[in-house]
């Protein structure tokens, strides 16, 4: 059998995006200080603490039970939380640390909770619904929301395997080309009366930086004509309160400026499953130009005559190969959107209020 | 340079086994280091007359240690060095022999002291890679294996055999033997000789049983020096000779020269 062998991101780091989700005030990292190091510092812009208990080659000969117990007593003293995840790692792991015994001897005062997991479980959803159960067993979320979390996290895992960043055993990253040529056919085909739809379907907090685009379209229009359909899965009454804050923060800051979302399709934890609905909504306005922001695989019948604006360079290259020529890479977008409250700027968005 | 390696189930005596052939071969005069790599650490008792201190607890509470404080002379100037580990139940065995192995290649232990023989007396069967360290990347030249005619410990013979034959297309540590440490099975003998002829290869010596290993064990001292002028010390001289002559005498340092 031939595996993925390009980079693909580890379960760790899924459960500690997941305990974000679930509004967890500390995660403690229990193995090596540079173990999830990048995954980690975004996380902090998020309000989540993050640390670690620099498990050292002694640690791993003797058991690390005295270093946990040490920081979380540190965390204790420091931070106050209210929660604190315990993550595994490989090095824990492997070495089979009893992370629940080492947090019963440390008998700080806080909701502290183990997430067994290490970065060999294969895919990285595994991480992420390792997660979601300590979060249930540890009365953070309620069984039913875990369970709907648990099958998104299915479906998220079989798109990837279908039609995304784990459809082939290896994909380069691509760069992604100027925005002007894209803008120029958005202004061309509303210059002309044209209809364009702009489809968001984004994961969680990208969406405050694929959003940008619908004020973007619907100043063009009002400068150049035609009409327009705006579809996203910001449904601000699915999924865990922290996701349905984005929600509320994007639409309120786009009511904001004016602009106002056609159909609401999904939540933000819906990527995965609310291409169908989107489809549906935007087949009955027939548009002359679909623009397709964040998943857009997740979209059923993504044309080559779409426009597709990823944050993914390899899904970038996915899109290039497969022959659609108005795909874009909005690559940094993850860094800007952590702790983010409003849109932040799009480069296609701001290319397009350019032209105008 | 001789570098032997002796395997085999927990309890079959390797230790008291590896012990005295240290001593009876550093009585003839040779230079001998014996690694124990255990976590319970007691490979060296009766060879150092005492407990020596490890290792691997040595590193964690003094992170430069000198070569004093990790090698101890015993019996006959037998150097004596411990591994040691984590208790049980807690962090992982297999690295600590890993590590320990670092720390004695960083402080040139082998350099140093210029042992005629190095022995390694490692626990158990080969549970993983850590254990596998002395027969892996040129530490070990020869692996001998102390068994019984009881079925347990012929079934971890051969699953360290094994575990050497599947490493010899690396240039490892190659299959010297077997040592059979008598335990009064029926047939004893035979079934010894099947399992060795299974395994490709053949018994070294057969070791019989005699009370005059429990009493110097009671001592804390090797049949060699506690009773030397016994049928035992006799046997045990014997097996050193025979581990010597069977084994190579290869260039290197702590590891054979193609792998330094």
């Amino acid at each position: 059998m031939r595996s993925v062998i390009h980079p693909r991101p580890s379960p760790i780091v899924a459960a500690m995006y997941t305990l974000r989700d679930m509004d967890v005030d500390v995660i403690v990292v229990h193995g090596p200080s540079g173990c999830s190091f990048m995954a980690s510092r975004p996380l902090e812009n998020a309000d989540v603490r993050v640390v670690t208990t620099s498990m050292r080659d002694n640690d791993l000969i003797f058991g690390a039970s005295e270093p946990l117990i040490n920081t979380l007593k540190q965390v204790e003293e420091r931070f106050h939380p209210e929660t604190v995840a315990v993550i595994g790692t490989c090095a824990s792991m492997i070495i089979g640390e009893d992370m629940a015994s080492s947090i019963r001897k440390a008998a700080i005062d806080a909701n502290v909770f183990p997430v067994d997991v290490h970065a060999c479980m294969g895919d990285n959803t595994r991480g992420a619904i390792k997660a979601l159960e300590a979060g249930r067993d540890a009365g953070i979320i309620d069984a039913e929301e875990c369970s709907r979390q648990i099958s998104l996290m299915k479906a998220a895992t079989r798109l990837e395997k279908d039609a995304g960043m784990a459809s082939k055993d290896y994909i380069k990253p691509a760069t992604s080309p100027t925005k002007l040529h894209v803008c120029r056919h958005i202004a061309d085909v509303l210059s002309k009366g044209g209809r364009v739809a702009v489809v968001m379907d984004a994961k969680k907090e990208l969406a405050y930086r694929f959003a940008d685009m619908f004020e973007a379209v619907d100043r063009a229009r009002k400068a150049l004509g035609g009409e327009t359909l705006f579809v996203a899965n910001l449904d601000s009454t699915k999924g865990l309160p922290r996701i349905r804050g984005y929600c509320t923060d994007i639409l309120g800051d786009l009511e904001s400026k004016g602009v106002k979302i056609d159909a609401i399709v999904g939540g933000l934890d819906e990527y995965s499953v609310a291409g169908q609905g989107m489809r549906d909504a935007v087949d009955a306005f027939k548009p002359d130009l679909t623009i397709i922001l964040g998943i857009c695989h997740a979209y059923p019948g993504m044309s080559t005559d779409d426009i597709l604006i990823t944050d993914q360079p390899r899904q970038l290259a996915n899109y290039l190969a497969a022959g659609c020529e108005w795909a874009v890479g909005e690559i940094a977008s993850h860094s800007l959107v952590m702790g983010a409250h409003e849109i932040v700027p799009l480069e296609t968005a701001d290319t397009l209020r350019e032209l105008l | 340079m001789r570098r032997i390696a002796v395997y085999g189930k927990g309890g079959i005596g390797k230790s008291t086994t590896v012990g005295n052939v240290s001593a009876a071969l550093a009585l003839s005069g040779l230079r001998v280091m014996q690694i124990g790599c255990d976590p319970k650490a007691d490979s060296t008792r009766a060879v150092a007359g005492r407990r020596i201190p490890t290792v691997l607890e040595t590193m964690r509470d003094n992170p430069d240690p000198e070569l004093e404080d990790i090698v101890f002379e015993g019996d006959g100037g037998v150097l004596c060095v411990e591994c040691g580990g984590p208790r049980p139940g807690v962090g992982c065995a297999g690295r600590g022999i890993i590590a320990a192995f670092e720390q004695l290649e960083e402080l040139d232990a082998v350099d140093v002291y210029r042992p005629d023989v190095i022995l390694y007396d490692v626990l158990g069967d080969v549970v993983c890679g850590g254990f596998a360290m002395p027969i892996r990347n040129g530490y070990a030249r020869d692996v001998f294996v102390v068994t019984s005619g009881e079925m347990m410990a012929l079934y971890a013979a051969s699953n360290i055999a094994g575990a050497v034959s599947d490493m010899r297309n690396d240039g490892y540590a190659r299959l010297g033997g077997i040592i059979q440490n008598s335990r009064g099975v029926k047939d004893e003998d035979a079934l010894v000789d099947r399992a060795a002829a299974e395994m490709g290869t053949t018994v070294v010596q057969r070791m019989p049983r005699d009370p005059a290993v429990q009493r110097c064990e009671e001592r804390g001292t090797t049949v060699v020096s506690g009773e030397p002028d016994s049928a035992m010390a006799g046997c045990y001289r014997e097996l050193a000779k025979r581990l010597f002559d069977a084994s190579e005498d290869a260039d290197g340092g702590m590891r054979l020269e193609r792998f330094r």
